[in-house]
């Protein structure tokens, strides 16, 4: 297999009164407005056009999973487009070999008033998958999309989670060279997501399938991608190592404001969010931690005038979900402007196995009791927590013991009802 | 020519481009993928009566019900002459290469429209949308003809003569058929993509078909025409496809051999400059559908 190369790419789009809006104006309408200003003034309503990819140039070595980010408009879909040949580029070229699949919506070309049997044989048809290659690998798509008893069932009287599991077992049982995924490992239900992560995984490290994986979710994408393409107004920010890039984008969404732009902000002309980051106690900054590792949240910030009250908070949550609020209680002053730095020291075996994200936000207010604005940084930092080596009992012994998503360790005690309790805690024996 | 770079050279290698690939290239493609066609066709057909009670037999009522009142209206009470045979049989040979051609445009226009959700997110060969579209008219199409056969035994029972020529012509007719499909799917290469930005296109292309239909010889014989103004009804080119048709069904009328040359000349050409002008506008068209 042959890496995928892809050259000088663009993609020019017109937009604007004379294009974009076309669908669904009356001709009689265009017409009418184009005599009645013709006379006038010569004046062509100028055609916009919007570079949405632009000398676009990398290369993928196959087996890679490379992770696509960028903001909203930043041509992350356009380009998945672009090489499921959905539409064709302005210039440049991409050289490849192989099937590509793409899953720009799962179940795309799905019939849901066909069956199951019916619908695999379609999508298959609809990714110009030969009908022998589909005979060969029925069983396999079934038993990955656990769908088996139903699969003369009409589509419709799927749940979401069949339908999807369908789609995607289509796909990667096609046996691709490239696999295009715009946002679709995100959905579904945990267990689900990590079946498709570990089989992506399995296929790009034995077949050398190469994976483009647009996505918003930095968790998934530090965790997934070996590498990480970021795109920003149509042009390459950064091509490199996940942690990095991701790092990067990151701190850059901070510093130009266009990640919180839409959810809030995170400057005003009172104080500033500067950075957000996890870091040990020798101070060094993680990503990833163990469950018994002691870490602190760490946000540095800059306060514009001195004599501001103000108060750090962190929201932490596991895939959107809010577990906690961690805020001071109260506004406190700061005396004097400049940079600052809150700490929230978290303690050891505290968070579970999974990965979180934190939005940092910060209260200013000119007084103890005056007008407060709340500055955010909506996905401040994400990190994973992985098990701790000290404890070598398997997976499955553990979660007996502990699970959910916060796995603090409480101080247990015992007594007998009836007695003393000194003497009750000695008839206790631990294992 | 080293357009693929060092070790691609190996079968399955492909290249995205701006500029589209060949002719022969997108035949195979449209083989490749003659499935996704045939899917989109059947489903274009059972949509259609899809709900409805009474499904199959709106699939014959629909075409026999306007053939019903015609045949009254200018058989029975305007006693238009047809040329020695039953005016229904001479009106139906009429209509089934235009309905072919009129039902055809109208479906076909509104391809793009209709696939919209799939060609916004799958890679088919673009050209598979008209062509799939189009499939109900040809189901009326065979319907027409069903129907056909049906009057013909009735009027073998009644008058005892059985009007239809089976023989060496009936061959004749059916490349007629594929012709005046042949002249809609010129028509519809057009007509689909204007329609993805003008959705007037629908509702004119009703009457200006309207009136071409007036405009071809399908309820009056060419012999109600003055010889000398027969030559304005050949240059349109159904004229002499309808009558072609109906003379190698019924034996009735007359080939007019130079305006049925001129009029497959006109239709293969409007067949090619169609496909060249749904090729070039086609990625144009995606990007704003």
């Amino acid at each position: 297999m042959d890496k995928l190369l892809v050259e000088g790419l663009g993609k020019l789009f017109h937009l604007g009164a004379a294009a974009d809006d076309e669908r669904g104006v009356s001709l009689l309408r265009k017409l009418g407005r184009w005599v009645r200003r013709r006379p006038a003034e010569g004046d062509e309503e100028p055609v916009r056009e919007f570079w949405a990819l632009k000398d676009v140039s990398f290369t993928v070595a196959p087996g890679t999973i490379l992770g696509v980010i960028g903001a909203n408009g930043a041509g992350k879909t356009t380009l998945l487009k672009v090489l499921a040949r959905v539409i064709t580029p302005t210039t440049g070229r991409i050289v490849g070999s192989g099937r590509v699949v793409s899953l720009l919506e799962l179940g795309a070309g799905f019939d849901p008033d066909l069956s199951a049997r019916d619908n695999i044989f379609l999508n298959a048809a609809m990714l110009g998958i030969p009908r022998a290659d589909v005979v060969r690998r029925f069983d396999h798509i079934l038993e990955f999309a656990e769908v088996g008893k139903f699969v003369d069932l009409p589509l419709k009287h799927y749940s979401s989670g069949m339908y999807l599991r369908l789609a995607f077992s289509v796909a990667i049982n096609m046996e691709p060279s490239i696999l295009l995924a715009d946002e679709i490992l995100a959905v579904g239900d945990l267990n689900f997501q990590e079946r498709c992560l570990e089989r992506v995984k399995q296929e790009a490290e034995q077949r050398g399938l190469t994976v483009l994986f647009v996505s918003h979710d930095m968790d998934a994408i530090v965790r997934v991608c070996n590498r990480t393409l970021w795109l920003n107004g149509g042009q390459i920010a950064g091509l490199g190592d996940s942690d990095e890039i991701v790092t990067e984008y990151q701190t850059s969404a901070w510093a130009h404001g266009t990640h919180g732009a839409d959810r809030g902000r995170h400057a005003n002309n009172m104080a500033a969010i500067h950075d957000v980051s996890l870091v040990t106690n020798d101070g060094r900054s993680v990503r990833g931690l163990s469950t018994d590792a002691r870490v602190s949240v760490r946000m540095r910030f800059e306060l514009m005038q001195s004599r501001t009250y103000a108060r750090a908070s962190f929201d932490v949550r596991v895939r959107g979900q809010l577990l906690f609020r961690a805020a001071e209680p109260e506004m406190r002053l700061f005396r004097s402007r400049g940079m600052w730095e809150a700490t929230m020291q978290v303690p050891a075996d505290f968070f579970s196995e999974t990965t979180y994200t934190i939005m940092a936000s910060l209260t200013v207010s000119r007084s103890a009791e005056g007008r407060q604005a709340t500055l955010v940084t909506p996905d401040a930092l994400s990190f994973i927590v992985y098990a701790s080596t000290a404890s070598a009992t398997p997976r499955n012994e553990r979660d007996s013991r502990t699970s959910g998503l916060l796995t603090p360790q409480f101080r247990w005690r015992f007594h007998r009802l009836g007695t003393r309790a000194e003497e009750s805690e000695d008839d206790v024996v631990t294992a | 020519m080293s357009l693929l770079p060092e070790g691609a050279a190996v079968a399955d290698a492909w290249i995205i481009e701006p500029q589209r690939t060949g002719i022969i290239a997108r035949a195979a493609e449209f083989w490749r993928y003659r499935r996704v066609l045939w899917f989109l066709a059947s489903r274009a057909v059972t949509d259609r009566y899809k709900g409805t009670t009474l499904g199959i037999f709106w699939l014959f009522a629909r075409p026999m019900i306007p053939v019903l009142i015609t045949a009254v209206v200018f058989g029975g009470f305007l006693s238009i002459p047809s040329d020695g045979v039953p005016f229904v049989l001479f009106f139906m040979t009429g209509i089934i290469p235009w309905n072919l051609f009129d039902r055809s445009i109208m479906f076909g226009t509104k391809a793009l429209e209709q696939h919209r959700g799939l060609i916004k997110k799958l890679y088919f060969p673009r050209l598979i949308a008209p062509c799939a579209s189009v499939a109900p008219a040809v189901v009326d199409g065979l319907i027409y003809v069903a129907l056909l056969a049906g009057a013909a035994l009735f009027y073998w029972w009644k008058d005892g003569v059985f009007y239809v020529k089976i023989g060496p012509f009936l061959p004749v007719a059916l490349a007629m058929a594929f012709l005046s499909f042949c002249a809609a799917m010129g028509v519809v290469l057009w007509t689909c993509v204007f329609q993805t930005r003008y959705r007037d296109v629908r509702f004119s292309l009703r009457y200006v078909l309207q009136f071409w239909m007036y405009m071809t010889p399908i309820f009056y014989p060419l012999s109600l025409v003055r010889a000398e103004y027969r030559w304005l009804l050949y240059l349109n080119p159904l004229g002499p496809i309808v009558a072609t048709f109906r003379w190698a069904v019924l034996g009735v009328g007359e080939v007019p051999m130079g305006p049925l040359i001129s009029a497959s000349v006109i239709v293969m050409l409007s067949v090619v400059v169609g496909l060249w002008f749904f090729t070039t506008y086609e990625s144009s068209t995606m990007d704003r559908l």
